[in-house]
């Protein structure tokens, strides 16, 4: 059986697919339609699509208004502390991104082999830790990483960490705040995913156990490719969200008291030229080229999941 | 001066995980917020009038005292982080005040000595100019000799000092006592003394270098010149000056052999180590009041002289200190009211008395400092070393736009922690410092 046949028993997240009660006429389902997604609709063109334009305008514009091309981009990247925040924010997002895909996956899949009530407890406790909001989780970890108020001092000290400086040297930033956004946000994917998971029809698997495929051949074989279009969604959310970090070493830097650098990620940057050296021209070409990073992303993840194809 | 340990998360906006083309969204969305609660102040009370006020949360109790002592002037307080440690948070605010042409605080407290620097900067153009007869001749006479200094940007006074910061000798003298030791007059002696309590007394510090701040403390008075402004947009950065690589080359061994502290002061982990293990500390005048009380038993802590490099005359270094500063903005009877808000934080008794920081207004020095002499945490006569620690502050050492400490907590003091020597970070802080005064359009020479 082909992973073809399969997909068409399942909505996947680009679907339009809308199902609507027999006997609505089609000019009523679209109105309808229409007045659901219009409210999103409204928000996105406000809130999104309003301010990524004037980013734009503002990226290619001196303060003046003149257009300037590309002078904007090339003197942000000149700038000092441009490389250095695009590689911290590659080191993070290369940690955070694998841990994502390899313990995610693996706990989803793990769960979907578990008896219901079992794997229930364990959706709802990995999903716990997701519910606090970002500001808060960051504080719990302040707290966690400090060797003097932690509860897991003996781990700190296992490590030579006596002091929060020591916990939140630089060289260890990238681990600590891809640690953070994994134990914040994993639980959402993994039940993300289970729900995937949950979709793949039962005589499928089945029939995999039937033609003798065990557990670890059924989730290589069967499970993985029938939710790749799962896998590229939330790398593409997790990519986009990643490369804008923006909360966690702000926190860290105020609660260590300037211990870290005020420009460490690429949006933190951007925020230092937006509102302390007031140029809000420098700020949009940065958020510009976060944009470009990730609609590549998105796109290549896209083109090869054919993400938003239907059959 | 310092900013609360637990932080003043409450208050920030940051939820800033959006798309940074946000930015101005959030522009926007914040002066809209502040809009929208000042209408209801100035609407309630049509005879007072209403001055907004911006302090760190060691100043709240100075501006409740104003309330209180002048109830004909209803003040709305926000509290904020100080903008302390180069975090930028008020230049952040009037940058989008600005944008917007509404918003600005009238009277705010900053913890960042460069502010005048900056925030009088063509970028920001916040603060009122002082000395055109906004605040009185009187009043602007009565600071100590010096202080308004870094108030000053070509010429005109655009703030009024809170407090002088001037660094001391702080020991405590029971412990002195018991060891047998005398108290150092140089950083010779000092390091010498701190290298035999390092084996003779393990576990008690003579200092600590776990801060974004020791630059002002142990570089600074030892006339180091990494910001030394030589004329408008043209600094001087040299850290192998002699000057700094002979405070470097002191302060290793010390931080090798844990006499000198790698800790940050204001943490819980530093309360815990170091109760009644400091023997010595070299810091601003404001650790007194601040910072030492349940850390050295009351009625042992002294203050010396601050220590001098060999036999040259002492010079020492500042740690904050707190500036008012007025809006430009600010008109009519707010505007009246306003600066008398600024005159009386910063230099009525009813405020200074309560301040932890030796005051910056001569006629309250006196006062204030019997008054922490009467506190009986103090086993000196205060008043003669701070008064002589106040003529004693380098001046080579300028406000600049751009904030040193941040530099130095962000690339030094993390270094420092993972035992890299403070001599070979040097460079790289001498670096790092060009780069921002760069960015600042300054001119960056280096003075052998």
């Amino acid at each position: 059986m082909s992973s073809v046949e399969v997909n068409k028993s399942q909505p996947s997240p680009g679907s339009t697919d809308v199902v609507s009660p027999a006997g609505n006429n089609k000019e009523k389902r679209g109105v309808a339609g229409y007045l659901f997604v219009s409210g999103y609709f409204l928000l996105l063109i406000l809130f999104g699509v309003a301010p990524t334009l004037y980013a734009l305008y503002l990226a290619f514009t001196s303060s003046g208004g003149h257009f300037v091309g590309l002078s904007n981009f090339i003197n942000t990247g000149k700038d000092f502390r441009f490389l250095p925040a695009f590689e911290n924010i590659g080191e993070y997002l290369g940690i955070w991104l694998a841990s994502l895909i390899v313990i995610v996956l693996g706990l989803a899949l793990m769960l979907h082999s578990l008896a219901r009530k079992v794997s229930a407890a364990f959706r709802f406790i990995f999903y716990l830790p997701g519910a606090l909001a970002g500001a808060a989780s960051v504080l719990v970890w302040l707290f966690m990483l400090d060797p003097s108020v932690s509860p897991w001092r003996f781990v700190l000290s296992g490590f030579n960490f006596h002091n929060l400086g020591q916990t939140i040297q630089p060289s260890h930033l990238p681990l600590i705040f891809a640690i953070i956004a994994f134990w914040a946000g994993a639980g959402g994917w993994i039940v993300v995913t289970y729900g995937a998971l949950n979709n793949i029809p039962n005589e499928l698997l089945e029939a995999a156990a039937l033609d003798g495929a065990g557990a670890w051949k059924t989730a290589l074989r069967i499970k993985l490719p029938l939710i790749k279009k799962w896998i590229a969604f939330m790398l593409i959310l997790a990519f986009a969200a990643g490369t804008q970090l923006f909360v966690e070493p702000t926190l860290v830097s105020e609660a260590s008291l300037g211990l870290i650098s005020p420009a460490w990620s690429p949006n933190e940057l951007a925020y230092v030229f937006a509102f302390q050296n007031n140029n809000f021209q420098y700020a949009a070409a940065i958020s510009v080229d976060l944009l470009i990073l990730g609609l590549m992303c998105a796109a290549v993840l896209v083109f090869r999941t054919k993400l938003f194809e239907v059959e | 001066m310092r900013i609360a340990k637990s932080g003043n998360y409450g208050g920030r906006r940051l939820r800033l995980r959006l798309r940074t083309p946000l930015v101005v969204l959030a522009a926007a969305g914040v002066s809209l917020g502040t809009i929208a609660v000042a209408i209801p102040a100035s609407a309630a009370s049509k005879v007072k009038p209403v001055v907004t006020v911006w302090v760190d949360s060691t100043r709240v109790a100075q501006v409740k005292a104003y309330e209180k002592a002048n109830p004909g002037v209803k003040v709305v307080m926000t509290v904020y982080n100080g903008n302390a440690n180069g975090s930028g948070y008020l230049q952040s605010k009037i940058s989008l005040d600005n944008r917007v042409g509404a918003g600005w605080p009238d009277v705010v407290f900053s913890e960042e000595n460069n502010d005048a620097a900056s925030l009088a900067s063509p970028q920001f153009n916040y603060p009122a100019q002082l000395d055109n007869g906004t605040v009185s001749k009187t009043i602007l006479n009565g600071f100590a000799k010096g202080t308004l200094a870094g108030c000053t940007v070509n010429g005109k006074v655009y703030c009024l000092r809170n407090d002088l910061a001037q660094n001391v000798l702080w020991y405590n003298s029971a412990l002195m006592t018991q060891f047998g030791y005398t108290v150092p007059t140089t950083w010779e002696q000092w390091q010498a003394l701190g290298e035999e309590v390092a084996t003779q007394h393990p576990g008690y510090i003579v200092g600590g270098i776990g801060d974004g701040w020791d630059d002002n403390i142990y570089l600074w008075p030892s006339e180091c010149h990494v910001n030394d402004v030589l004329k408008a947009d043209t600094v001087d950065i040299n850290a192998s000056d002699p000057n700094c690589t002979r405070v470097a080359s002191l302060l290793d061994p010390l931080v090798k052999d844990g006499a000198l502290t790698t800790d940050n002061v204001f943490t819980s982990s530093f309360d815990q180590s170091f109760t009644n293990k400091i023997l010595m500390m070299p810091g601003p005048s404001w650790y007194g009041a601040d910072l030492f009380p349940g850390l050295v038993a009351k009625g042992d802590l002294g203050a010396a002289d601050p220590l001098a490099w060999g036999s040259a005359p002492a010079v020492t270094g500042e740690v904050g200190g707190g500036l008012w500063f007025m809006s430009r903005h600010v008109t009519g009877a707010t505007k009246t009211a306003a600066a008398q808000v600024l005159t009386w934080l910063s230099t009525n008794y009813g405020s200074q008395g309560i301040s932890p920081g030796f005051p910056a207004y001569v006629a309250d020095e006196a006062k204030w400092t019997a008054g922490q002499q009467a506190s009986g945490q103090y086993s000196t006569q205060l008043a003669p070393v701070f008064a002589k620690a106040a003529t004693e502050v380098w001046s080579g050492w300028s406000p600049v736009p751009w904030s040193v400490d941040a530099v130095w907590g962000s690339s030094v003091t993390p270094s420092i922690n993972a035992s890299t020597s403070i001599e070979s970070l040097l460079p790289s802080f001498a670096s790092q410092l060009t780069d921002y005064a760069q960015s600042d359009g300054y001119t960056v020479v280096t003075k052998p």
